[in-house]
């Protein structure tokens, strides 16, 4: 620091209690060149290009050069003769920081060490990385004066702030690229050549520099993205868009690969395309954890689902048991709050067994373990049979419409039970929601090709409707749309999530819209179902059973011991064939049958022996109860024998444990209905009544009554009203597809 | 004042607690099929017939699982539930419902199991269950029955 005057030369040292002389002074100096003597000192000092304070030993600043004032934008008045610490201290950014320190330690240890000291970098409110050179002048063993120099870059420029001093921008930058070892960054020229390679690359992809460089960047590919032309389709778009980012497996030199995030930018430098900067991480570990999470909440939404099936199952069987306790209770004699009572406990023990049974429904769904059968459907029977069963159960100001489209098939392939129930649980939504106006039920064929029909179904109503926000939850598992509703409706809201995974499975879909007409929704769903090729059999067996109809729709189901009455009035001028193999079942079923009044009942242990008896007796038989699984010849095949010999005696099937789908099947072979064992008295006697008393004799001629469904459904809708629209085929009136004799 | 006492020991249906063996529900129906309950004369001896059916049918299925028959211990399992479901005993019943299910290569929920010596050792520990509990019902239907 030459301009430093270490020379006695120097005014008489300032102090702090002459700062107004040394202003003064200060002015005359400007004022005042005595050429003679050179160069005042003080004007030097001030004069000097350095940043520069004076401090007197005390630390009083004594003088400024320009060059400082100008720096830290202060004037004279505004430093000299201050403190040095609280100067500084207003001074620094963030303002009184304990910094300063790093000045006065360095002053400190240059005065001890007499010799000069830079300090540690500060900011100021002007400078970054600013750092004081402090140099003591001493006049033999005393200090008369310390001098600091400041260096420090102005503020401005904050791009530079990240660049450490003496580094160029450019060098730090590279320096920066260069050592990065997680990211691999390099160039590749306009053809997707390597132009340059980093530390990160190399460490990533296992190439050198000197081996990679000049090489085309789709090395790094696997053999079906290079065929894909994934490379180059990467750099087109990167033209075209400026950036590409591409998440997929890469290879190393070694031949091993990892999970890369690519991103690819287009470079250019005045406008000119020069190549392109890439990118790349390794994301091999994030997504094996990404595929461990996943897995885990598979394995935890199986575990739920498993638990759901298994304690559904748990609880059904108990269930079963309460309500046939129930359902004995109340044939006992009861007085009228005793038999409130109980009617409540059995109605709310059905409710809770329909909960249990969507659960396990949905939960087989979930776990995808629920399986599609391949059946017959009659499709228009399945929904007439439907809208009739829910039509009971509405209130009067509601009118039931139902239409269905003159091309709807007559019998589809598919899966009945299925179909039914995700037609039952959307007509019986509505009918939940719906206090007054109207419920239209119309089927329609959407589309058709040569294999397959698809089905499209639409409930519309005038119930509550559906709030827009709503409607988007309306599919999800557990969801009523709002808690006041889900307090006035019972239900699991999972009705409609089932609906929409059993239409998804039969190839559909399931959608809701607002009722364009009024208030109220409109929920649809379709189907596809494969056409059927050969009906033979199917059509012989509808033609045989077309003329047993008159069976009413179900039963009060309240009186059962008025029901009882009349079956025992009937019951020893009947005929019942009874086919059982087992020996135990066969004993309870005459005991129970023997109880009812029945006398004359024939035994037959296997489908062989059943089917030689009726053909023995071919109009003998009132009533034949069948067991599905026997020896020699099982009760399908027994049953469509004997409407193969052209004997229309009402067949009811048993059989033990029994799945949904079994109805179904039973029906296909030409049964008639159908008793699940163990068999319940109350359904037994039921069913005896329904077949012996309510149904028309098989045996009286057969006087054709066409459209009878149709004409029962719209008298039934509102006899005040037109007919709406109803186009039915005439093979509903077939008993054996129209489930509604079964609803008891 | 005794009497009353045995009455409440046997719950609602004269019957005393059988725990999970049976369906008092369905029992209770095939009870009420008696003329009295002092003498009754139809279902002892239907339970009786049905221990000694279950007998047969063990012996039955023993020949099958030695010949590795499945079908056979399928249709032999079905026939057993039939009768066990009628008479409401639900352990029974149960078991035999695996054993139908096995001999069909299907679990007891219905998916297929295509490894036969897996079906046959599901159906040997259920048999050997369902023997163990067939032979404590039968003792609890004895003291029942009198």
């Amino acid at each position: 620091m030459p301009a430093l005057p270490a020379v006695p030369a120097l005014p008489a040292l300032p102090s702090p209690t002459n700062t107004s002389d040394d202003r003064d002074r200060d002015h005359d100096l400007h004022l005042d060149f005595p050429a003679s003597t050179g160069p005042d000192m003080n004007l030097v000092f001030d004069c000097s290009p350095l940043p520069l304070l004076m401090l007197s030993p005390s630390c009083c600043i004594t003088r400024a050069s320009h060059s400082f004032l100008r720096d830290w934008r202060i004037s004279a008045d505004q430093c000299v003769g201050q403190q040095l610490t609280p100067f500084l201290q207003t001074h620094m950014r963030p303002a009184g920081v304990a910094l300063t320190r790093y000045i006065t330690d360095a002053i400190d240890d240059a005065i001890a060490a007499r010799a000069e000291r830079t300090s540690k970098p500060v900011t100021t409110a002007h400078a970054s990385s600013s750092r004081a050179r402090v140099i003591p002048v001493f006049n033999g063993d005393q200090l008369i004066a310390i001098t600091l120099e400041w260096n420090g870059r102005p503020l401005g420029l904050s791009e530079n702030d990240i660049v450490t001093p003496g580094l160029s921008t450019d060098e730090a930058f590279r320096i920066l690229v260069q050592a990065l070892k997680d990211y691999a960054i390099f160039l590749l020229d306009t053809h997707g050549y390597i132009a340059t390679w980093n530390m990160g690359a190399e460490l990533l992809k296992g190439y050198k520099r000197e081996e990679i460089v000049g090489k085309h960047f789709s090395v790094f590919y696997g053999m079906d993205d290079i065929t894909a032309q994934k490379p180059q389709m990467e750099l087109d778009i990167c033209l075209r868009e400026g950036r590409v980012e591409d998440e997929g497996w890469r290879y190393r030199r070694d031949g091993t690969r990892f999970w890369a995030n690519v991103i690819i930018t287009a470079i250019y430098k005045d406008g000119i395309h020069v190549g392109f900067g890439k990118v790349t991480r390794d994301l091999t570990e994030r997504k094996a954890s990404e595929s461990r999470l996943i897995a885990a909440y598979e394995e935890s939404e199986k575990l739920k689902s498993d638990f759901l099936a298994n304690m559904s199952h748990e609880i059904r069987t108990p269930m079963h048991g309460m309500l046939s306790a129930c359902g004995l209770l109340l044939d006992t004699p009861l007085n009228e709050r005793q038999r409130d009572i109980a009617k409540i406990m059995n109605e709310s023990g059905q409710v809770l067994l329909q909960v249990i049974n969507d659960i396990l429904d949905y939960s087989k769904l979930a776990s995808g373990s629920f399986s599609i059968t391949s059946d017959i459907v009659g499709i228009t029977s399945i929904t007439a049979s439907v809208v009739r069963s829910v039509q009971t159960t509405l209130q009067p100001t509601v009118h039931f419409e139902l239409s269905l489209a003159s091309n709807l098939p007559r019998s589809v392939q598919g899966d009945p039970l299925r179909y039914r129930q995700i037609v039952q649980n959307i007509i019986d939504n509505a009918a939940k929601f719906t206090e007054k106006g109207y419920i239209r039920v119309e089927s329609s064929v959407q589309a058709e090709d040569e294999d397959s029909f698809t089905v499209l179904t639409e409930v519309t109503d005038t119930g509550i409707g559906i709030p827009e926000a709503a409607a988007a939850g309306l599919f999800t598992p557990f969801t009523q749309f709002d808690a006041t509703t889900t307090k006035r409706y019972k239900g699991t809201g999972l009705g409609l999530s089932i609906s929409k995974s059993l239409a998804e499975l039969m190839g559909g879909r399931v959608g809701y819209r607002p009722n364009p007409e009024r208030h109220g929704s409109v929920f649809w769903f379709t189907a596809r179902f494969r056409k059927i090729k050969d009906l033979g059999q199917i059509q012989d067996w509808k033609h045989q059973l077309a003329d047993i109809d008159g069976t009413p729709l179900s039963l009060p189901t309240t009186d059962i011991a008025q029901v009882q009455a009349d079956l025992a009035n009937v019951a020893s001028s009947r005929t019942i064939l009874l086919v059982e193999d087992n020996l135990i079942n066969q004993k309870v079923m005459l005991s129970m049958l023997r109880s009812l009044g029945f006398e004359n009942i024939d035994l037959a242990s296997d489908g062989l022996e059943a089917v030689n008896l009726v053909r023995g007796k071919p109009v003998g038989y009132d009533l034949v109860f069948m067991d599905i699984s026997m020896p020699i010849m099982d009760g399908h095949k027994a049953s469509a024998k004997i409407r193969d010999t052209g004997i229309r005696v009402p067949i009811v099937a048993m059989t033990a444990y029994a799945l949904k789908g079994d109805r179904e099947r039973c029906l296909e072979y030409g049964m008639n209905d159908y008793v699940p064992k163990p068999v319940d008295r109350k359904y037994l006697i039921k069913t005896l009544a329904k077949w012996l008393i309510s149904a028309k004799d098989y045996r009286r001629p057969i006087i054709e009554v066409p459209h009878e469904v149709s004409g029962e459904l719209s008298k039934s809708v509102d006899p005040k009203v037109p007919s709406p629209v109803v186009d039915v085929d005439v093979t509903m009136t077939s008993p054996q597809l129209d489930e509604s004799h079964l609803s008891l | 004042m005794a009497d009353a006492d045995d009455r409440y020991d046997e719950g609602m249906f004269g019957m005393p607690d059988f725990g999970d063996h049976v369906d008092n529900g369905i029992f209770s129906q095939i009870l009420e099929m008696d003329e009295s309950d002092d003498d009754r004369d139809f279902s002892a001896p239907l339970v009786g017939n049905f221990f000694d059916q279950a007998t047969e049918t063990f012996e039955k299925m023993d020949h099958a699982v030695a010949n590795k028959d499945l079908g056979d211990l399928s249709s032999l399992g079905h026939f057993l539930k039939g009768s066990s479901a009628t008479l409401g005993f639900t352990k029974i019943r149960d078991s035999c419902q695996v054993i139908q299910q096995y001999g069909h290569k299907l679990t007891v929920d219905g998916a297929p199991e295509p490894d036969s010596e897996v079906c046959l050792q599901k159906i040997k520990d259920a048999l050997k269950a369902v023997k163990v509990d067939t032979a404590e019902l039968e003792e609890m239907m004895k003291k029942f029955f009198g």
